[in-house]
């Protein structure tokens, strides 16, 4: 029958692949994008912000960074609230990547200031010891395109004010990709949500003990340092010679982070190594 | 019966051409595996990682793979039908328009065009070049069918005109976008519509292109190079029935824990699975086609081109499954170990049956014995090394890397920072460059092997005597 | 049972029965050697 016929061996062929293409492929459109999972926070991307995201399409960020967290324990940790299919409906293209060469960035929005990107995006070494992601500094020469952009919005069917277009003349490339990075995860509240709330006294384990102190200093070179300088002196964030705070405190705001003020929360290195922080930081205020 | 006059020049044209962006696909790997390694050879604006990187993919994909397919499906076509190819001037035209589209994709890749869709990069109107280009193919490939002299179609053809339309599919689907400008669209599918279209796509394309071509040229090959039937012309006939219609199911198992609806996740994982089963009747196929014959792995390179690709193929169709289960995509999915996994099929099996494919045709199509078969066998080492090292050595940066991501402390805070685990990879990565070096130099062994060929290898006995093995 | 599940139960057992028709059909007395002349004749065709 088909092994002599070619004609029919085709459309045979077609029809094997079509089932499960219907099934797993086109069936799904049914419910995926729709009042299903439609979150009424999720707002459409802002001309800065999509021509950002259009520059990180550009660059191929999209080969080394994912943008989607998954329902697991660590990686939660790690990132923040995994994400939903809500959250995605006006990414064309969707951008979650297939390989983490560095870290997801699904819930990068608000996680560091816009001046902690502008450093990073120059030169990540001096932010990030042993990067490897390449310098991205170069497009700050690049002015952005108005009427171009302005164009993609219409295309997309987003909202777009003549305000928001006219401003555009004076950025460029960088303001729009920071931009697009400060939107990415941050249209649902999850970051207020994820707060650990403190119940009971804190109590430092480790008073007066050299070695924590010792282990503080590392902590704070590698991850404290790029924004509160190498000395405590303060660039992007304030500086912390002076801080007079009991240890408690100091404790909660390193856990959770200042939401509203780019501090990152470091609560999942851990409680000892927090601590740790803690100590050095006191053990600095006190010299 | 008077014997068809082939055509050949299509399949030397399609050779050389496959050859050269084979060349530019490793050569560009070498460089963004260096990159990972040492940011600072990245050379903004053109040649950054993240403009290379899809550079390598497509060149593999598009330059190289489908390059030997049509090469091979040429040759192949012609002689299982015995008839010519059905039109000569097309078959030139799709030759031309093959190099041309695979340049317009490497320099509008650099430029930054790109729709950031993996293994389809490239902008909407060099989409339209590829249509046009596989609508020629397809259409040549199935009227010298249709005309053919033979009353039953062996399974390669099978396998042949399933990856015709297969891919003809996939591609427009996955194609459709909303253009802005000549160099920009937006895809027509939005968040998780669009990650679920591309991965029907992404992993049918590597059934369509990389699982039954290869088997094509497999079932074409091996029986050819070894001088025996392959053992059961039956069980090829109901894996490739299974094969094609299970793979389309599982695309999703790319999406696993992602927002993608879990149903279509769990069917997935289920699909993957079950596609053991006809995965291996082809490996099963071709290794009891050996039987009586394992003598020839010593004496015969070609057979042993072979029987690696089928074995490496047998290996990937098992890992790949394993991969596809939730628990283990959980453990391992985003770190290192996928890129092996990947690297040991387009390595070890698709390039494998390539490389055998196109030792087997060079000496027939010039009528030239090959220069140097010791010199095949310094191939075979080297690809055979070089794909070991680069696969092995990123498994284990794999597992220590999903280990050190999941790694948490009594309290249930994390153990590592994400930077932690990123600098142990470095050694890995060095590791991998240097496997990948390997299959590099195999690679130029191969091409001046293949010069020395047609320059100046000794003129063969008749072709009819190659043909029946005797020479 | 609800209908979904009749459908589900239905087009599985639809998509099972076309598989054993193709290997009953494959492996049948009358097509047994029949599908097997291709492979011989790949053989002689240079």
């Amino acid at each position: 029958m088909w092994e002599k016929r070619p004609i029919l061996l085709l459309l045979l062929a077609t029809a094997a692949i079509m089932v499960g293409t219907i099934v797993t492929m086109i069936v799904p459109f049914m419910s995926v994008n729709t009042e299903a999972d439609r979150i009424e926070s999720v707002t459409p991307y802002t001309p800065l912000q999509q021509e950002g995201r259009d520059i990180y399409i550009r660059e191929g960020c999209n080969n080394c960074h994912t943008q989607t967290v998954r329902p697991l324990v660590s990686e939660v940790l790690r990132y923040g609230e995994y994400s939903k299919s809500g959250e995605f409906v006006y990414d064309r293209p969707f951008l979650w990547g297939s390989k983490r060469t560095g870290p997801d960035l699904a819930r990068l929005g608000g996680k560091y200031p816009d001046a902690w990107h502008y450093k990073h995006m120059d030169s990540p070494r001096t932010m990030i010891t042993g990067s490897n992601m390449p310098d991205y500094g170069w497009i700050k020469e690049n002015l952005l395109d108005p009427q171009m952009i302005q164009r993609k919005m219409e295309t997309l069917n987003f909202p777009y004010t003549a305000e928001q277009i006219s401003a555009l003349a004076v950025k460029n490339e960088m303001d729009a990709m920071v931009a697009y990075l400060q939107k990415l995860g941050s249209d649902i509240p999850w970051r207020k949500a994820a707060e650990t709330t403190i119940i009971g006294e804190l109590n430092n384990p480790f008073t007066g003990d050299k070695g924590a102190i010792e282990a503080g200093g590392e902590l704070y070179e590698n991850s404290c340092a790029p924004c509160h300088g190498d000395k405590l002196e303060g660039d992007i964030g304030p500086e912390l010679t002076d801080l007079d705070m009991d240890d408690a405190d100091l404790y909660q705001i390193i856990h959770n982070g200042i939401s509203d003020g780019g501090m990152p929360a470091f609560g999942s290195i851990g409680s000892d190594k927090v601590w740790q922080l803690v100590n050095y930081l006191q053990s600095e205020d006190d010299n | 019966m008077e014997k068809p006059q082939y055509n050949t020049d299509i399949v030397k044209s399609f050779v050389h051409s496959s050859v050269l962006w084979g060349l530019v696909t490793v050569l560009v790997g070498l460089v963004v595996s260096v990159q990972l390694t040492n940011p600072e050879l990245n050379f903004p604006p053109y040649f950054t990682y993240g403009r290379l990187r899809p550079l390598h993919t497509n060149a593999g994909f598009f330059g190289w793979v489908v390059g030997f397919i049509f090469a091979t499906f040429y040759y192949i076509v012609q002689r299982l039908c015995k008839v010519r190819l059905w039109s000569d001037k097309l078959a030139t035209f799709q030759l031309w328009f093959f190099n041309a589209t695979i340049v317009a994709t490497a320099i509008t890749l650099l430029l930054g065009y790109t729709t950031s869709k993996e293994y389809h990069e490239m902008e909407w109107p060099i989409d339209l070049m590829i249509i046009i280009l596989w609508v020629t193919f397809a259409v040549n490939i199935v009227m010298t069918i249709i005309k053919r002299k033979e009353e039953q179609m062996y399974i390669s053809l099978w396998y042949m005109l399933a990856a015709i339309v297969g891919v003809a599919i996939l591609f427009l689907v996955n194609s459709a976008a909303v253009p802005v400008s000549l160099f920009k669209s937006y895809s027509a599918f939005a968040g998780t519509n669009d990650a679920n279209v591309q991965w029907w796509f992404g992993h049918n394309a590597v059934a369509m292109l990389l699982t039954a071509p290869p088997l094509a040229m497999f079932y074409y090959f091996l029986p050819k190079s070894t001088g025996v039937p392959i053992y059961s012309h039956k069980i090829s006939i109901i894996s490739f029935w299974s094969m094609i219609f299970m793979y389309l199911w599982t695309g999703a198992h790319h999406l696993l824990w992602t927002p993608v609806p879990d149903w279509i996740q769990t069917l997935a994982m289920a699909f993957s699975v079950m596609l053991i089963a006809p995965s291996w009747g082809s490996v099963i196929n071709g290794y009891m086609s050996m039987k009586g014959q394992w003598h020839q792995m010593r004496e015969n390179y070609l057979v042993k081109f072979l029987i690696l690709g089928i074995t490496f193929y047998g290996l990937q169709t098992l890992q790949g499954p394993m991969q596809a289960i939730r628990s283990f995509s959980a453990f391992i999915h985003y770190t290192d170990w996928v890129p092996a996994h990947i690297h040991m099929g387009t390595m070890g099996w698709v390039s494998m049956i390539g490389f055998a494919s196109i030792y087997y045709l060079v000496p027939r199509i010039y009528g030239k014995e090959l220069y140097s078969i010791p010199l095949a066998n310094v191939h075979f080492w080297l690809a055979l090394t070089g794909q070991l090292v680069w696969s092995i050595s990123l498994w284990i940066a794999g597992v220590l890397q999903a280990g050190m991501w999941t790694a948490m402390n009594p309290d249930g805070s994390l153990t590592y920072t994400f930077m932690e685990t990123m600098v142990e990879m470095y050694p890995y990565w060095w590791a991998r460059t240097a496997g990948g070096a390997l299959f590099f130099f195999g690679i130029l062994v191969f091409i001046y092997n293949l010069f020395k060929t047609v320059r100046n290898g000794e003129k063969t006995a008749p072709l009819t005597a190659i043909a029946q093995g005797r020479a | 049972m609800d209908l979904a599940s009749i459908l589900y139960l239905g087009v599985t057992f639809g998509l099972f029965a076309i598989f054993a028709w193709i290997v009953i059909r494959t492996y049948s007395r009358k097509n047994r050697d029949k599908n097997e002349i291709a492979k011989y004749r790949m053989l002689d065709d240079d």
